[in-house]
């Protein structure tokens, strides 16, 4: 029997937990299977602007669960993300009907530009977005750098000064950004996630850096706090200062784990990050479409 | 008999793993998330952890630097398992200080042996070797 177009349910009639193993369950094969419980996608949610009545979770012929897509929303862009089929219940067009309601979601609200990241590898997912339109606009990089890594100990140049930025100073540095983020780290995902820490350096030659991060500790066991620094805004002038930056970062939060996402493959920052014991973990291909 | 957790979100392969390894000998304890690995671990005391490297509350690089962290009352390995690419694998696992990688899926024949490499020596019943397992 030939399977029929999937039904699609609006992804706000299922709650956090069901939402978290559906997704779960989409990404078992996934290259960097990155799963989710209730508390994550939440967050996910809320951070990210996802409008759960504009994304959907797909049913087969036997009203079982067969994917889950998700479209975040601001101003007048979508974005698309959490898309997933079940490995099992893939080949009747699953994926593509769930991203052209999505499209066709972000339509209706008047959107004029759909955006997304893919992770790089994932060619069936590539082809896809490609057939419906999109373009690749940029390679994006995560990175990690564990508690233990080394790279950011010893002094820094003589001449610098730190200035710790208060939350003022923090938006007001947040409102004079002139990078271009992916959709993880734009303002509102950083305003939204809260927690957020920065401090300025000042060179005595005039030239000056600063850095916007979020640092969340989570008590995890009687013994253990789990501390995790991620979501960086940084402007910098030359390579030198982004390692000053980086290496006063680490000496204000040593041991701390760390993860960037998505900043631009051709960043002149990365031997920077690199030089203080960042990782590559993987890396994404930003895709937009005109609507 | 040594004493292993494994910290794997998926129940399929997570049984799998602690079927073979109760096989060759070694008590078994098995945890679904980091929260529960970590605190298995505080409990157990075990020779040796498997941590997948995707679980859903914190992923396993983030459970791995806290184990780095725990006060163990003996030597512990830490071994990286996951189906991520064996490069990409490799290099986190390396950078998160593990003692070696095993690549999912899980081969049947070798996985007992592969783990075993990195036990007490005492518990080393046999030396085996897969085409997943990297020494780093």
């Amino acid at each position: 029997m030939v399977a029929g177009r999937p039904k699609l349910i609006p992804a706000n009639t299922y709650g956090f937990e069901t939402l978290a193993q559906i997704y779960n369950e989409a990404r078992t094969d996934y290259i960097v299977p990155m799963p989710m419980n209730a508390r994550r996608m939440e967050e996910y949610v809320r951070f990210y602007d996802v409008v759960l009545s504009a994304s959907f979770i797909s049913l087969n012929d036997a009203d079982e669960e067969s994917g889950i897509a998700m479209l975040g929303w601001r101003g007048q862009r979508a974005w698309i993300t959490r898309l997933g089929v079940i490995p099992e219940r893939r080949g009747s067009k699953v994926g593509q009907t769930l991203t052209e309601a999505l499209l066709d979601s972000g339509r209706g609200r008047g959107a004029t530009l759909c955006q997304l990241e893919v992770i790089e590898g994932n060619e069936p997912a590539h082809r896809l977005f490609v057939k419906l339109g999109f373009e690749e606009t940029r390679r994006l990089l995560v990175m990690r750098r564990p508690p233990s890594a080394r790279g950011a100990t010893g002094i820094l140049n003589v001449g610098i000064e730190i200035e710790a930025l208060d939350a003022s100073a923090i938006a007001a540095q947040l409102q004079r950004r002139t990078d271009a983020p992916s959709w993880l780290d734009e303002t509102v995902s950083l305003l939204n996630a809260g927690s957020l820490q920065g401090f300025r350096i000042d060179h005595q030659d005039g030239r000056f850096a600063w850095i916007v991060y979020r640092l969340v500790s989570t008590p995890v066991t009687p013994q253990l706090v789990r501390q995790k620094l991620s979501h960086f805004v940084l402007d910098s002038s030359d390579p030198d200062m982004t390692y000053d930056l980086l290496r006063a970062l680490h000496q204000r939060h040593p041991q701390v784990d760390t993860e960037v996402e998505n900043m631009p493959a051709d960043s002149s920052h990365w031997a920077s990050f690199q030089r203080v014991g960042y990782v590559q973990s993987f890396r994404r291909i930003e895709m937009l479409m005109h609507l | 008999m040594s004493i292993i957790v494994v910290i794997e979100d998926d129940p399929n392969s997570a049984r799998l793993a602690s079927r073979l390894l109760e096989r060759a000998g070694h008590q078994v304890v098995t945890a679904m998330d980091g929260e529960t690995g970590l605190n298995a671990v505080s409990e157990h005391s075990p020779d040796l952890v498997l941590v997948d490297l995707g679980l859903p509350d914190f992923d396993g690089q983030t459970v791995i630097g806290l184990l780095h962290e725990q006060p163990t009352p003996r030597p512990m390995s830490i071994l990286a398992f996951t189906a991520w690419p064996e490069e990409t694998a490799q290099v986190m696992a390396e950078a998160y200080g593990c003692d070696g990688l095993i690549s999912k899926p899980i081969n049947t024949r070798t996985f007992a042996d592969q783990v075993a490499v990195y036990l007490p020596k005492d518990d080393t019943t046999s030396m085996g070797s897969g085409s997943s397992q990297i020494s780093l």
